[in-house]
């Protein structure tokens, strides 16, 4: 037996066995509403990774410690098989109300439930959720059964927290903007000095801030479950929402702008939150990232308020700021939620085009490394603008000149530089390359004409980016089954920034085995 | 036994911020919340939700102007 094998298939055992953990958690939610129609199939959902996790951790319980290529691919497979075997409550609970469970009283089938019977869309739903994206499959979440609701938010949450710990701890590499940028100067003294006690303290955070976004979001006025779980969902910047109009039910500015705080700090690198925390301030301004978290959403949110004030849909500067300020932040931050919506103002996919694109250029840039936030991550744009300055300002230094490219108060040699920016540019182009290529996809396999370019690349830039802001494309009959699989596959490598993707699918594909 | 020996108790002193205060608000959090739902929307309830959060964010501002 291949040593990486059982190394993986232990790993991948153990994180299918935390999945079935939280599948049993998860079982108090239908016996507090009363949905004991739903306990069953949430029982036998959490038996199935329980079962086949708790094999492979025991077949396999004698592997080597990972390496960094047993990590990208436990990484790249657990977020897979996550996303398959989370799929099996929606799957489950819609076939035990379509069929009845005996013994129980059971609700009468709903479209939006029924959605689910669909073995796709429930992997979709379930994919979106531990993706963090929020695409959704379902056409109206209020008639959801509670256990689901629940579970969807929790799957958002579980995978903001997972996501931390894959960049902040477990696959830091230079370039990824993640544990490197905080290991220079003085702020290494941690996260923590070990993964367990970095995920620990991950976690503290992680728990601490939501119980805050919590009863921020209940004293604005929300009730208390849309409270819970949008303040779940919105610091783990997933943005599913209980109700069918995302935040736009509420209809209240107050939330609105209770929420955009709540979805910046989820797309603050967590190491700088712990540093905060510990009362050093001063990263808020000091820290690059952070630094620019806030003015380039501050930028991109008044570029979005004057276009939608001086040339687009709203009529006062206070609508324009309320919708322009959130639609970015969501955006940017890759929460996701929505208040743009006709059933209250303009539907995004009302916007002009300009507005759209100013939109997608958010998702694509995404918030900071080492925080729930996607797209390609400030720290790589960052990278980027200052490798390509460097690169061109080398031609006017003679040969023989010693140079440092300093990035966030580390100074770079040549050589640490090179590898920096290549890598920087190496996800940039990728997920520029995946996005042109999903957005040919899409068009190909939507009916001709129904919707504009903009709309697809919006579409196309929320999936890759785990935004999940939507044009109108995403449904159970809107988008073409080929079109499912196709965002299955972007929202997957979105989350995971490529590399371990195509590193596991390399090495399944072409080597036939595995790293050894 | 002391309470920080409890299990939960002592799994959440030795993580985070190594702040008494933070942990409490961390112990709190699921008794404010409970009685949220449990206890409804009152002047009491809002009030001590809002004291947490502004206990939070003022101690939070606190440690930074005093470090």
């Amino acid at each position: 037996m291949n040593g990486s094998v059982a190394t993986v298939g232990r790993d991948l055992g153990r994180v299918l066995e935390a999945l079935g953990g939280l599948m049993l958690v998860s079982l108090v939610v239908p016996l507090l509403w009363g949905e004991f129609y739903a306990f069953p199939a949430l029982l036998i959902s959490a038996a199935v990774p329980l079962g086949i996790g708790r094999a492979l951790s025991r077949r396999f319980r004698t592997a080597e410690a990972p390496g960094r290529f047993h990590g990208m691919i436990v990484a790249a497979s657990g977020w897979f098989s996550v996303g398959v075997f989370g799929s099996l409550p929606f799957l489950l609970v819609a076939w035990s109300v379509q069929l009845g469970v005996p013994g129980v009283t059971t609700p009468g089938q709903t479209a939006t439930l029924a959605a689910f019977i669909d073995p796709l869309n429930a992997v979709f739903e379930s994919m979106s959720g531990f993706t963090g994206t929020g695409l959704t499959m379902t056409d109206n979440e209020e008639v959801l059964p509670r256990t689901l609701q629940w579970w969807r938010t929790f799957t958002e949450w579980v995978g903001g927290v997972g996501v931390i710990v894959l960049t902040t701890a477990i696959l830091s590499r230079p370039g990824s903007g993640s544990l490197t940028l905080y290991q220079g100067e003085a702020r290494s003294k941690k996260i923590h000095p070990s993964v367990v006690s970095t995920v620990r303290t991950i976690w503290w955070i992680f728990i601490l801030f939501t119980f805050v976004s919590i009863l921020a979001l209940w004293v604005a006025g929300m009730p208390i479950w849309g409270a819970i779980n949008h303040g779940m969902t919105g610091l783990a910047t997933g943005g599913f929402s209980i109700t069918d109009n995302s935040i736009a039910t509420y209809d209240s500015a107050l939330i609105d702008f209770v929420l955009v705080p709540i979805m910046l700090l989820g797309s603050i690198a967590f190491p700088v939150h712990y540093l905060i925390l510990q009362g050093d301030l001063r990263n808020i301004y000091s820290d690059l990232q952070t630094r620019w978290v806030f003015g380039y959403m501050g930028v991109g949110s008044a570029a979005l308020w004057a276009l939608l004030y001086f040339a687009g849909p709203y009529d006062t500067p206070f609508a324009a700021l309320r919708y322009g300020l959130f639609q970015f932040v969501s955006a940017a931050t890759c929460a996701g939620f929505q208040t743009a919506v006709d059933a209250t103002n303009v539907g995004l996919d009302r916007w002009p085009a300009y507005a759209q694109l100013t939109v997608v250029f958010g998702m694509f840039v995404g918030g900071a490394a080492g925080s729930t936030a996607g797209g390609i991550k400030l720290i790589r744009g960052l990278t980027l603008v200052k490798g390509i300055r460097y690169q061109i300002s080398d031609v006017f230094f003679p040969a023989s000149a010693v140079r440092r490219l300093e990035i966030n108060g580390r100074r770079l040699n040549e050589e640490e530089a090179s590898r920096e920016f290549m890598e920087a540019a190496i996800i940039v182009v990728l997920w520029t390359a995946f996005l042109i290529t999903g957005i040919f996809l899409l068009l190909l396999t939507l009916p001709s004409g129904e919707y504009s370019l903009a709309n697809v690349v919006f579409e196309v830039a929320s999936a890759q980016g785990n935004v999940g802001l939507s044009a109108g494309i995403t449904g159970p009959e809107s988008l073409p089954d080929l079109g499912k699989v196709a965002f299955l596959f972007h929202m997957w490598i979105g989350r995971l920034e490529i590399i371990p993707v195509l590193v596991m699918l390399r090495t399944v594909f072409r080597r036939g085995g595995l790293y050894s | 036994m002391t309470p920080s020996e409890l299990p939960v108790v002592s799994a959440v002193f030795e993580a985070g911020a190594d702040d008494r205060l933070f942990d409490s608000l961390l112990l709190l959090g699921p008794l404010v919340i409970g009685m949220a739902a449990v206890g409804g929307r009152s002047v009491l309830v809002e009030a001590i939700a809002i004291a947490y959060i502004g206990v939070f964010l003022g101690y939070t501002l606190y440690r930074g102007v005093r470090a």
